[in-house]
């Protein structure tokens, strides 16, 4: 099977022609730097199944970031039949750049001119025959994003792939061409392969070359001290890019046909960027944003109307029981719900409906006690408990990919990085952890694209603060049972606060890292702003879609099996032959009382007593899966014998707040706890991929902030609610303790500062 | 023991050990346990082999 690589400048569309060319559905961002490795696809519509390689976008072919290493040693070492240059036509001079040094390769290659839709619509005009002709190479007008040409694209790809082509360097009309040629001598003399990519890069000392040519490095030396320019004097690496540059205007410019002929002239993305990206409007902006974002999917007032107009219940309407006023509860009973409340209630309706018929077939065909107690307490209290969450959290991603495939969360990277710099970290880093919200295995893996090590660290060991998708049932569950058993607050609140003291927690984390043991430089911070765009519909559904499957998937595998092994846990006793006893004496609760002292400075610890546990054995098991935590807590309060299968997550939850005692501040500390600890054992496996052995210093930093965070939470807010001696002395300690540690770190680095 | 008590506990003792035969199969092909392959890793190699870095 021939192989064709996709190749071209970060955010111009290469991941979008391969999910076109494919059928794949990997992830288009709109901001640079979203595919950080390969990725491999068939292109089935050919006489003969291609091979199609997504290659990370790069600028050029030398050696500055990860992402460039991993395109040229795959156009280099695996030597593809055909590269497709992927060029944004909205950026033709640029990004014609890395298409002078991919010609330099001995590899057939075509031209794909992508996002002519853009040109068009713009006035412009891009003569495709011209620049064909101007290049030598075959230069074919696309659409990925409409999959128009893609077809036309294949087929000259797959005719140039039947014939070599040797490489061609656009410096042989630049003053080092018989320097670059001499060089390509010396090489085909030693029989390498690619003379000419190799001489070019040798004269402008790319290190890996230097490394790989050590023995002709002498010759090379020796042709280049004979060469002196009049602007860039020897600086080689200046000179070839400014041949690079001076070719393209000079044959390349005729191409472009420009409508508009001021290149200053504003257009709507500047425009827009003037008010978003504010260097004081920005972040409030940002603020704003993200709290209509969770207002639209927790809030159980939508836009206050509730507070504001006094609304009548269904009972003082009047509605009748039945079905009809079940969906009508969905919505509205007194207030009206927000969107995303609206989704998690029918959801749960319709989970609850579902698990009565399943328990009541199951009951009818005879089973025991026993059985219909792990079938009805075990499995579908814990399912149901968490599929009920699985709208809203598409809602919330649905409403983050928006604003992602608009382009604004890059430029949130942007407005964050002076900032983050300040923190110890630039706005690049600030990407994975903003793909935190999602999913931290994927933000980890982005991380690859941090050329700085200790930025790398620092990144991995923040992004779960951001909380996830998976959290989000442990976060709106607990909000919701403390709005709900406590009559106080608002979810939708309780839950922005929780999100906003996640990113406080990742900031305070990496200034101390970048404190103490992660000392260094900040790397600078330069990312191409993309154009705003009006979201695609296709890719958000894919996006979505790919969410929804995976967290299904994770529902009927590790929380199902993770809901049987704990209803036996909180069932059986150690000497379980000897059948089921109450849940006291099981062996979870006999787990659960002897981790529970460790938790008591967090509120959900010893000061519960009795069946104080069952938060400890929660947090636990939502070490495996967040998600965990909300069905640990479903089964358990199943096993209570107050509720059934039927009742909510959130109304689960307030069952064992009333059984246990726990107070508010304590359930803070839970929820803090569950959004600061180790996020999942995937993410755990991804670190260790990442990080090698440092990753249990990692699991480590994660534990002690998890319990630093809760037991902080838990004193300040036990200081607002109670106002005790304890709570407030607990307080000042953990003040004191802060600005010690402030000073004396502060003194050590004044004392031993970084070599750089 | 009631028929459906039977099939019950042979389909709970079947889930179990097919998600930890799953989970094994997984880890030995590269994948992260739970099988992650949320959209920003889907198809990519770079996700598949973490493990392989």
């Amino acid at each position: 099977m021939k192989n064709f690589a996709l190749a071209g400048n970060p955010n111009c569309g290469k991941t979008t022609l391969f999910n076109a060319l494919t059928g794949s559905t990997a992830h288009v961002g709109n901001w640079p730097g979203v595919t950080v490795d390969k990725k491999e696809g068939v292109y089935k519509k050919l006489e003969e199944n291609v091979n199609v390689v997504d290659l990370p976008g790069i600028y050029s072919l030398s050696p500055y970031t990860p992402e460039e290493v991993v395109a040229r040693n795959y156009i280099l070492d695996e030597k593809p039949d055909c590269v497709i240059n992927i060029i944004d036509a909205t950026n033709l001079e640029r990004n014609l750049y890395l298409t002078t040094q991919i010609m330099e390769i001995d590899v057939p290659m075509v031209i794909a001119l992508n996002m002519m839709d853009a040109v068009e619509k713009a006035g412009d005009k891009i003569d495709a025959k011209d620049l064909e002709a101007r290049l030598g190479l075959p230069v074919i007008p696309i659409s990925a994003l409409r999959s128009e040409g893609i077809h036309e694209l294949m087929e000259r790809a797959y005719e140039s792939a039947k014939t070599p082509r040797a490489g061609v360097t656009v410096l042989e009309e630049s003053a080092i061409k018989h320097l670059v040629w001499d060089v390509k001598i010396a090489l085909s003399a030693q029989k390498v392969e690619n003379p000419v990519f190799h001489a070019v890069k040798l004269v402008e000392e790319d290190e890996l070359e230097v490394e790989a040519h050590k023995d002709i490095l002498h010759m090379v030396d020796e042709f280049k001290s004979t060469f002196d320019d009049e602007i860039f004097g020897t600086d080689f690496e200046s000179l070839i890019a400014d041949g690079r540059y001076k070719y393209i205007t000079k044959n390349f410019s005729p191409a472009l046909k420009r409508k508009n002929k001021n290149p200053l002239r504003m257009t709507t993305s500047d425009k827009v960027d003037r008010v978003l990206t504010h260097k004081i409007w920005g972040i409030p902006i940002f603020l704003a944003i993200l709290f209509a974002m969770f207002h639209l999917t927790f809030s159980e007032n939508f836009l206050g109307i509730g507070t504001l107009f006094s609304l009548p219940t269904l009972d003082e309407i009047g509605v009748g029981e039945g079905i009809g006023r079940d969906l009508l509860a969905c919505v509205y009973d007194g207030v009206i719900y927000s969107p995303g409340v609206i989704l998690f209630n029918l959801m749960d309706l319709l989970t609850a409906t579902l698990s009565g018929w399943i328990s009541g077939g199951v009951m009818s065909l005879g089973a025991s006690d026993w059985v219909m107690g792990f079938v009805s307490d075990g499995v579908l209290a814990g399912i149901s408990g968490v599929l009920s969450f699985v709208p809203q959290i598409v809602f919330l991603l649905l409403l983050l990919s928006i604003l992602e495939d608009t382009g604004y969360m890059a430029r949130v990277a942007f407005i964050l990085d002076r900032i983050c710099r300040k923190f110890g970290v630039s706005g690049r880093a600030f990407i994975p952890m903003i793909m935190g919200f999602g999913c931290s295995v994927p933000a980890m893996i982005n991380t690859r694209t941090l050329a700085d090590e200790k930025e790398k660290v620092m990144t991995i060991r923040a992004i779960p603060f951001f909380t996830c998708g998976a959290k989000v049932p442990v976060l709106t569950g607990v909000a919701g049972a403390i709005a709900m058993f406590f009559n106080t607050g608002n979810a939708d609140i309780i839950t922005y606060s929780m999100y906003v003291l996640g990113l406080v927690v990742a900031v305070v984390t990496i200034i101390a890292m970048h404190s103490t043991t992660q000392r260094g430089e900040i790397t600078p911070f330069i990312m191409e702003l993309p154009a705003y765009h009006l979201p695609s519909g296709r890719a958000l559904m894919i996006h979505l879609w790919d969410k929804v499957k995976h967290y299904v998937k994770k529902v009927f595998t590790i929380i199902l099996a993770s809901t049987i092994v704990i209803w036996f846990l909180s069932n059986f006793s150690w000497a379980f032959w000897n059948g089921l006893v109450a849940i006291e004496d099981s062996i979870l609760a006999s787990l659960g009382k002897l981790l529970q002292p460790i938790f008591t400075p967090l509120g959900f610890g010893s000061q519960l007593g009795g069946l104080g546990w069952m938060f400890v054995v929660a947090a636990i098991t939502g070490l495996i899966a967040k998600e965990n935590v909300i069905a640990t807590f479903a089964a358990l309060s199943a096993v209570l014998g107050s509720v059934v299968a039927s009742e909510s997550g959130v109304t689960e939850i307030a069952l064992i707040i009333a059984k246990t005692g726990i107070t508010i501040p304590g359930l803070l500390a839970f929820i803090v706890f569950n959004m600061t600890t180790i996020p999942c054992f995937a993410s755990v496996a991804t670190a260790k991929g990442e990080l090698g052995r440092r990753v249990w210093w990692t699991i480590l930093f994660w534990m002690v902030t998890s319990m630093c965070s809760g037991a902080v939470v838990y004193a300040f807010a036990t200081m607002f609610t109670e106002w005790s001696t304890w709570s407030i002395l607990v307080s000042v300690l953990f003040v004191i303790v802060a600005v010690l540690s402030v000073v004396l770190v502060r003194r050590y680095n004044k004392l031993h500062p970084k070599k750089r | 023991m009631p028929f459906i008590d039977i099939v019950i506990i042979i389909l709970a003792v079947g889930t179990l050990v097919g998600v930890v035969a799953w989970s094994i199969r997984n880890k030995k092909k590269g994948k992260t346990s739970c099988g992650c392959d949320c959209s920003k890793c889907s198809g990519c190699s770079s996700c598949k082999e973490t493990p392989k870095k």
